[in-house]
């Protein structure tokens, strides 16, 4: 029961952060997402120590177990457009294969270029 | 009611594919893709049409914000390996994530994708909630977005380790980093099986990629609306 009430206390501060990200890039015009925003705002009051780890930890543990979730009546729009993949199907494929294939070579490649250097 | 059924509905698909996928770990066990299966198929079987769907998907992913978020705890905690490999780190994801949406935008472009397809497909590198969230700037749709994101992270999770280990990439930072950039949770969880230190490095790839894909996402837009 505490345990509950502890993370719903903490749910509303991440909240507060999302609702917060969310007017300022709002009020500022910027073309960019409030959620990644907030990423940014609650990792820097993480390392300033403003908010310390356990003020949050209850909630995102539990909420990022099952982040996936959240992901799938997103996902049950599809419904809506299957056509789109019968008509581009082939030029999608190979814009996904393509596009998977190069970064991850490049990533790869210049990681392990860059972490030789630095060790 | 209809609403109702919608969330029992996808809550039994969600804990049955998960179950599936632990059980398994096979990355074609997509959670995501065999949950909207099913629940499409059964909606169609029982005449339910998207719009009656809808509403529950507004309550179900209320708490999508605040989950995402919470992102920042995973990156905290390894700020270590952020302080170490910081340039290896940074460098190479901020290039794998410009890359990444230049050539899925431009081949998309060229393929002649009609304008909301070509902005969908952009983002589709990084988890759900930052890739839905860049493509809606851009007047993408969310759900072809979601769709690309759960093909590219398959694909990335099938083939991205052996690929990696045929063009000579052996190091488990970059391995991980790879992986990560490239196929967001689903590569993440390929990498945490690698290895402890392969999947923290692409648990930090993928937060960092949909940070990068944010901030690069207008430049990208842009050469992409040069190519006609």
């Amino acid at each position: 029961m505490k345990q509950t009430l502890q993370a719903l206390g903490q749910l509303a501060l991440l909240w507060a952060i999302y609702w917060a990200s969310n007017w300022f890039v709002a009020a500022a015009g910027l073309p960019v997402p409030g959620n990644v925003v907030g990423v940014i705002v609650l990792f820097t009051l993480l390392c300033l120590d403003v908010i310390k780890l356990k003020y949050v930890e209850l909630a995102t543990d539990f909420l990022l177990k099952h982040l996936v979730f959240f992901f799938v009546p997103i996902a049950v729009g599809l419904m809506e457009w299957g056509q789109v993949f019968h008509d581009y199907g082939l030029t999608l494929l190979v814009a996904i294969v393509a596009s998977a294939v190069l970064p991850l070579l490049a990533v790869g490649f210049v990681s392990q270029a860059l972490y030789r250097k630095q060790d | 009611m209809t609403t109702l059924f919608a969330i029992a509905l996808t809550l039994a698909a969600y804990l049955g594919t998960r179950k599936l996928y632990l059980r398994y770990k096979h990355p074609l066990l997509n959670v995501v893709a065999l949950s909207a299966a099913i629940i499409i198929a059964v909606l169609v079987a029982a005449r339910i049409p998207y719009s009656d769907y809808a509403p529950a998907k507004d309550i179900m992913t209320a708490l999508l914000g605040p989950a995402t978020v919470g992102l920042a705890v995973p990156l905290y905690r390894h700020r270590g390996l952020l302080r170490r490999f910081g340039a290896a780190i940074l460098g190479s994801v901020a290039l794998g994530a410009l890359l990444a949406m230049l050539s899925a935008g431009l081949m998309a472009r060229l393929g002649g994708l009609p304008q909301d397809v070509v902005m969908s497909i952009l983002p589709k590198g990084v988890t759900i909630p930052f890739a839905v969230e860049i493509a809606r700037i851009y007047n993408g749709i969310p759900a072809l977005t979601a769709a690309f994101v759960v093909a590219t992270g398959t694909l990335g999770s099938l083939i991205g380790g052996w690929l990696l280990t045929l063009v000579g990439v052996h190091n488990p930072v970059a391995r991980g980093l790879a992986l990560g950039t490239v196929s967001h949770g689903q590569g993440t969880a390929t990498a945490l099986m690698e290895g402890e230190q392969q999947g923290a490095m692409a648990g930090l790839a993928m937060i960092l990629a949909g940070i990068f894909t944010a901030g690069f996402a207008p430049l990208a837009v842009w050469i992409v609306g040069l190519a006609g």
